[in-house]
């Protein structure tokens, strides 16, 4: 070993990269992906909001509409672009307490962004010839990548 | 010594530990900051005893000569 670093995500692209990455948590979640035109009927159901801490989803031409909804079972997960340009989640479900929607808006925003961070590592580190050498899912969900330069 | 290895672990929560091994001294930052530049901020910095060793391959000859007498 020579150096340990710690880093804390920085999660700022257009739309479409934010996009795939939220397919790819998506899938490894469970969840359906549906585009903004899925209807959703009008329900007492509860609603909480959480925002990605260090992102920016960058305006471009399509700046309008940018949202992703995700389902499974009763749970419904809009991640869309605020008025800020941040990104955020917005879960709503029957049957669960705020606390119980916080928690789940907070896994999604974690694996989102774990995604989101793997294919942008993975991606310009090939471009700067770079070898995967192995890549493996830990125990505690942790995605690791031994790259060699 | 061959080309340097990077072994990267992303949390579920999307908190980034980077490891770079095979590269002394402050190459092996140079590394660490390549990585920084594509994931976000530094939280944390751990430097280890391979970070001080020479850039360089070092040969030690010890020779032990007997004492006639």
């Amino acid at each position: 070993m020579s150096a340990i670093i710690v880093l804390t995500p920085l999660v700022v692209s257009s739309w479409p990269v934010i996009a795939a990455a939220v397919m790819g948590a998506a899938a490894g979640m469970g969840f359906s992906v549906h585009g903004p035109e899925l209807h959703e009927e009008p329900t007492r159901r509860k609603k909480v909001t959480t925002e990605f801490e260090n992102s920016e989803v960058v305006a471009d031409a399509m700046a309008a509409g940018q949202k992703l909804i995700l389902t499974k079972g009763d749970l419904t997960v809009e991640v869309f672009r605020d008025e800020r340009g941040r990104c955020s989640v917005c879960v709503s479900g029957t049957g669960h307490s705020d606390r119980e929607l916080k928690k789940i808006g907070e896994e999604v925003v974690g694996r989102i962004t774990q995604q989101f961070i793997y294919n942008k590592v993975v991606t310009e580190l090939k471009q700067r010839k770079g070898q995967v050498l192995e890549e493996e899912v830990l125990a505690d969900q942790s995605v690791r990548v031994r790259v060699r330069l | 010594m061959g080309n340097p290895e990077i072994d990267i672990v992303i949390s579920k929560t999307g908190k980034v530990t980077v490891e770079v091994k095979g590269a002394k001294g402050p190459r092996c930052l140079e590394y660490a900051e390549l990585i920084k530049e594509i994931v976000g901020h530094e939280e944390s910095r751990q430097l280890t005893e391979e970070y001080y060793a020479p850039d360089g391959d070092v040969r030690i000859d010890t020779k032990v000569r007997a004492k006639s007498g």
